[in-house]
């Protein structure tokens, strides 16, 4: 049995993109178990423009969970936000998960924002001026949370969803100048002390699909930008080996798009 | 005695730079993370791939608007949003 993940971040929602998406998201439900989506749905993080993205990605067919992104943190409007998006039916996860019964099995997702602070050997540490420490320790707490909602679920497949990077692996084709920004190894290590599947994030317009975690659990940037379409899918099957290399089968696809 | 430069004549030096590639994020007109500001010996070079064409044509109004004398030369996209063609296998 397999589960069909759908999964797409950074769409930056206003009303100048309500009605881009819809026509391949109104495809979800015959191709995919579930769509996830990576945080910034919004430009500004205002309620008005949650509403477009409660618009666009509501009602869809399939369960949509999200975490929300550095953007959807701008106007201090994050309660407007989440109420909303939890009102068009969106999950919206910080810290805790969720288990959706799919027909390949239980999919348990647990997600969190994240935040930068950078990769082993080249991070910032909690010391110094309390702005530091305040940064660093922001980054703690949320890998902290996505590790303890990760190793509490109980579930056949656990799928990590954040905003910011796990790897350094997924920013290729960022400046290394501003990789501490985004994203953190401590998000990796959090994905790494539970059995993950897979691990999904946005933030990085400029990087690259793919990586993998010290752990060997494969990460997805599924950053708008990086994907270059609307939403990507990813089967995971019966028998997962977090260590072993990914296959694309460009001939998988279950129906013919138009 | 250094003789600073008119940053609103000739070519765009590093401050520039640096205030065009700020500008593109603070300004709530434009509020992008994702576009590079190159600095060539003729101006400058915005490039990255944005949600819309009324997108793009903001980016490129401000700039202008706030640099009135930086050349500027546009390689600014719009993100495809088609189905997948494909999936990837995950064992």
């Amino acid at each position: 049995m397999v589960i069909r993940i759908a999964a797409v971040g950074d769409v930056h929602l206003d009303e100048d993109v309500v009605g881009r998406f819809r026509p391949a998201l109104e495809e979800l439900p015959d191709c995919a178990d579930v769509l996830l989506l990576a945080g910034d749905l919004t430009r500004h993080g205002t309620e008005a423009e949650a509403r477009c993205v409660a618009q666009e990605f509501g009602g869809l067919g399939v369960p949509v969970v999200t975490v929300l992104g550095n953007h959807d943190h701008q106007c201090d409007q994050v309660p407007q936000v989440v109420k909303v998006l939890e009102d068009a039916g969106i999950t919206v996860l910080e810290g805790n998960s969720v288990v959706l019964d799919c027909a390949g099995g239980r999919l348990g997702i647990a997600g969190v924002k994240g935040f930068g602070g950078g990769f082993a050997g080249r991070c910032a540490s909690d010391f110094g001026e309390p702005e530091m420490k305040a940064f660093v320790r922001t980054t703690t707490d949320s890998a902290d949370a996505l590790g303890a909602a990760l190793r509490g679920l109980d579930c056949d497949v656990r799928v990590a969803l954040t905003h910011y990077s796990p790897v350094p692996d997924t920013l290729a084709g960022e400046p290394l100048e501003i990789y501490p920004f985004l994203g953190s190894y401590q998000l990796g290590q959090a994905i790494d002390s539970a059995p993950t599947a897979l691990a999904l994030h946005g933030h990085a317009h400029a990087g690259t699909e793919k990586g993998t975690t010290p752990g060997g659990v494969r990460v997805r940037n599924v950053a708008h930008p990086v994907i270059r379409q609307a939403y990507s899918i990813y089967h995971l099957g019966d028998h997962l080996d977090s260590g072993e290399v990914s296959r694309t089968v460009s001939s998988g696809i279950q129906r013919t798009w138009s | 005695m250094t003789e600073h430069r008119d940053v609103a004549t000739g070519p765009p030096d590093e401050y520039v730079e640096a205030e065009v590639h700020r500008l593109l994020t603070e300004d709530p007109a434009v509020a992008e993370q994702g576009i590079t500001v190159a600095r060539r010996e003729r101006g400058l070079v915005l490039q990255g791939e944005v949600e819309s064409e009324h997108r793009r044509e903001e980016i490129l109004r401000r700039v202008a608007e706030r640099f009135p004398d930086v050349p500027v030369t546009s390689d600014i996209g719009v993100i495809r949003t088609s189905a997948p063609t494909e999936i990837e296998q995950l064992p």
